[in-house]
């Protein structure tokens, strides 16, 4: 039988801001499927990795692919079975939820009236219905991530990249897009997600990497950290170098 | 960093050569108070003088939607600064908006201290002068800040603020009424703010100076109580958003329109750009002053010039469409992107070609210019001026073919040069006098091609020129903005970092 192809692929990938570099070498494979949790210190470079990921900033050197397709190169395929959730929860402020819904279906290829309908539907699912009137200007911030994640889901992709998508999230909120994730992974599809919130992971994802100062310093299956010795938390905060005793300020 | 450059280079040669008329007009001003009698006819024009001083200074502002830069009272409450600091630090700020008039007062100063026959201290009266006119201008620019965050005064404040700026027109073309002749030839009375300070200027004893200093304080209470107001007030909740349900639905029917001309994704922009152009207060705002100015300034010389079949009038719906097109064009193709700010990232994350991004916001913006002229032909019909069927058919034709060129150049200055605009913030705009100091130079350019076309006509008279010029005219337009569409769209792929960095910029408590 012949295993898919990784739904990500990365080799030896960069991404430098003058002198810095953002992303170091990053050598990822998520496989095809996964529920993945990408994790890292503020400042390693999750963010950079999945802009890079999705076309939005061309990488400095190295190789990308995304469910098989090279990206810079087929961006607009790619881009046309997946479902993003940037980490800011910028949007387009003059429009409705229902409005910015049909308009991403419709980018993504759906037919006017579906796009309309599904958009509806998820307003309806995401507790935004009742404000449907309502530009995104005076949406709050988890609304706007809602309303993110409902973009995300209404073309029905095969990957999802997710930035921080319960950031600002009320607990309702969260447990409705757990859910939602958990039931997109059953039909097949692949979910990389990045969060600060290490249970969350842990509880959600098969498979956590690690990045560090633009580099994957572990990757595990989250199985094993299940009755480990030391948890995702311990781990995370001894791979990225936490665990080293700091001083106190004498005027805190 | 190369583009930041070119910038800044025609921003400070636009910015010279602007206040260096102010300038000249500032020596000029101190050579003419330099030699002049100390008499009633010194206190008059000093009087007079400060009056259009004060009308300038409160009005040009409000009515270029340049008010320069300002404190975003939001983002400093939370810290510990004393209400008073802030009070002073918006006063500074408001200097920048009255360059003009500081650097006028300073050439009148300097002549009223080289006029022999006027005591030096009389040049002092200009400093309160000055502060009551920062004081007037921080008030002022607070209340209409209020004023026009509320939904449906907005509109309507630019249209009785347009009327006020066409009263020299009409006085000019109808008549200046008598009492206003009378005043105008006349000492005003000694207890307005530009009386007492020339007064104070020409040796009229303490009266004056008591006079001046008690409108300064005036001046104080009244800017200073508008920007404690504003400190206060709930500029979200004053917008509203919802509003009539049967207005938008209509509105909802009415946008999905371009679904019956084009296919997606170009549909889809379309009707994305055409809502939030509609809803944004700024673009409504410049809508209306393009249609009201094209009809209230523009008419009276159609109506009364001394030939009232010459070519203005005969041309005016052409004259009054390119005035709407040079209008719109700041609130839309010359910054496309510019309302979007931050979002703009969403053109980068859907599978969206860029070049159908561009060109639904061109589409948008000669959508709207269409619109604006069939509003003014049919007030045109309305007021039964001479419009028949063909100069209806040019005014139109001669727009979209101009619209052809400054659309290619819009495009290309909206990927080189993009701004993050506020589409709330219905009139503020720093760059108003240096952006309009460049289309002053770069349209003519632009209106070449059509020109000739007018050009033809004349030499030639015949129509058959004309219309065989501009349709050479649009090929080349056409040509012209195709390429622009194409070069447009490569660069925000190849510099999509730089573009988005200058979208999300502008955060900070010092708006411009």
């Amino acid at each position: 039988m012949v295993e898919a192809p990784p739904a990500i692929e990365t080799r030896a990938l960069r991404k430098v801001y003058g002198e810095k570099a953002a992303v170091d070498g990053l050598e990822l494979a998520v496989p095809a499927g996964c529920f993945y949790g990408f994790l890292g210190p503020n400042g390693a470079g999750k963010t950079t990795t999945i802009r890079m990921l999705v076309g939005a900033i061309p990488p400095t050197s190295g190789s990308i692919r995304v469910l098989g397709l090279p990206v810079p190169g087929k961006e607009v395929e790619v881009k046309r079975q997946i479902g993003i959730v940037p980490d800011e929860s910028t949007l387009f402020d003059h429009l409705t939820g229902p409005e910015f819904l049909e308009f991403a279906g419709r980018m993504y290829g759906l037919e006017p009236a579906l796009a309309r309908r599904r958009a509806a539907e998820l307003c309806e699912l995401f507790e935004l219905a009742a404000q449907s009137r309502k530009l995104i200007a005076d949406y709050s911030r988890g609304m706007r991530k809602r309303l993110a994640m409902a973009a995300a889901l209404i073309h029905g992709p095969r990957l999802f990249l997710l930035d921080e998508p319960f950031e600002g999230v009320d607990a309702v909120g969260a447990r409705l897009m757990k859910d939602l994730l958990l039931g997109q992974v059953r039909r097949g599809a692949t979910i990389f997600l990045t969060s600060h919130v290490l249970e969350v992971v842990e509880r959600l994802c098969d498979r956590v990497g690690i990045i560090h100062r633009g580099r994957l310093v572990m990757e595990a299956d989250t199985a094993d950290f299940r009755g480990a010795a030391e948890s995702l938390e311990e781990v995370f905060v001894r791979v990225v170098g936490g665990a080293r005793p700091r001083e106190t300020l004498d005027w805190l | 960093m190369r583009g930041r450059g070119a910038r800044t280079t025609i921003a400070v040669s636009l910015g010279t050569v602007w206040y260096g008329l102010w300038a000249f007009g500032s020596i000029l001003a101190a050579l003419l108070l330099a030699g002049a009698p100390a008499d009633e006819r010194l206190e008059r024009l000093l009087a007079h003088g400060l009056l259009g001083v004060c009308l300038y200074w409160q009005l040009i502002p409000i009515l270029t939607a340049s008010s320069g830069a300002s404190l975003d009272l939001r983002l400093l409450l939370p810290y510990p600064v004393p209400r008073r600091r802030l009070f002073a630090f918006e006063v500074l700020l408001r200097t920048t908006g009255s360059m003009e008039m500081l650097l006028v007062l300073a050439g009148g100063a300097v002549g009223l201290l080289a006029n022999p026959s006027l005591a030096w201290w009389g040049a002092a009266a200009l400093l309160p002068f000055a502060a009551m006119n920062l004081f007037a201008a921080v008030g002022l620019l607070q209340l209409l800040s209020r004023l026009l965050a509320r939904r449906y005064a907005r509109e309507a404040v630019f249209l009785a603020l347009v009327i006020l700026a066409a009263l020299p027109q009409l006085f000019l073309f109808f008549g200046t009424p008598g009492p206003l002749l009378a005043y105008l030839e006349s000492v005003p009375a000694p207890w307005l703010p530009w009386s007492a300070a020339a007064g104070a200027i020409t040796g009229g004893g303490a009266t004056p100076w008591a006079v001046l200093g008690a409108w300064l304080a005036l001046a104080l209470v009244f800017g200073r109580r508008q920007f404690e107001r504003s400190l206060r007030f709930d500029f979200a909740a004053a917008g509203g958003r919802a509003g009539s349900r049967f207005l938008a639905a209509r509105l909802d029917r009415l946008s999905r329109f371009p679904s019956l001309v084009f296919s997606d994704p170009l549909a889809a922009l379309l009707e994305k750009e055409l809502r939030s152009l509609a809803r944004s207060p700024r673009f409504r705002v410049v809508a209306i002053m393009g249609f009201t100015f094209g009809l209230i300034i523009w008419l009276p010389l159609a109506v009364q010039g001394p030939d009232r079949a010459g070519f203005f009038a005969r041309h005016y719906l052409t004259f009054v469409s390119l005035y709407a097109l040079l209008l719109l064009g700041e609130v839309s193709f010359w910054n496309s992107f510019g309302f979007d700010r931050a979002a703009a990232r969403w053109y980068y994350l859907l599978p969206a070609e860029l070049a159908p991004v561009l060109a639904a916001k061109n589409i948008a913006a000669v959508a709207a210019v269409c619109a604006e002229l069939a509003a003014i032909a049919t007030v045109c019909t309305l007021l039964r001026m001479p419009l028949s069927a063909d100069r209806v058919l040019e005014a139109y034709a001669v727009t979209l073919v101009l619209s052809l060129y400054v659309l290619a150049g819009g495009n290309l200055a909206s990927s080189r040069y993009p701004r993050p605009v506020n589409p709330r913030q219905a009139w503020r705009n720093a760059s108003g006098g240096r952006f309009q100091a460049m289309l002053l130079f770069l349209y003519p350019v632009l209106a070449a091609p059509v020109g000739l076309a007018f050009l033809g006509r004349y030499l030639f008279d015949s129509e058959a020129v004309f219309w065989a010029a501009l349709a050479a005219a649009a090929v080349l337009g056409g040509v012209a903005y195709r390429a622009s569409l194409q070069s447009a769209s490569a660069m925000l792929v190849r510099e999509r970092e730089r573009f988005l960095e200058a979208l999300a910029a502008g955060t900070g408590p010092i708006r411009t």
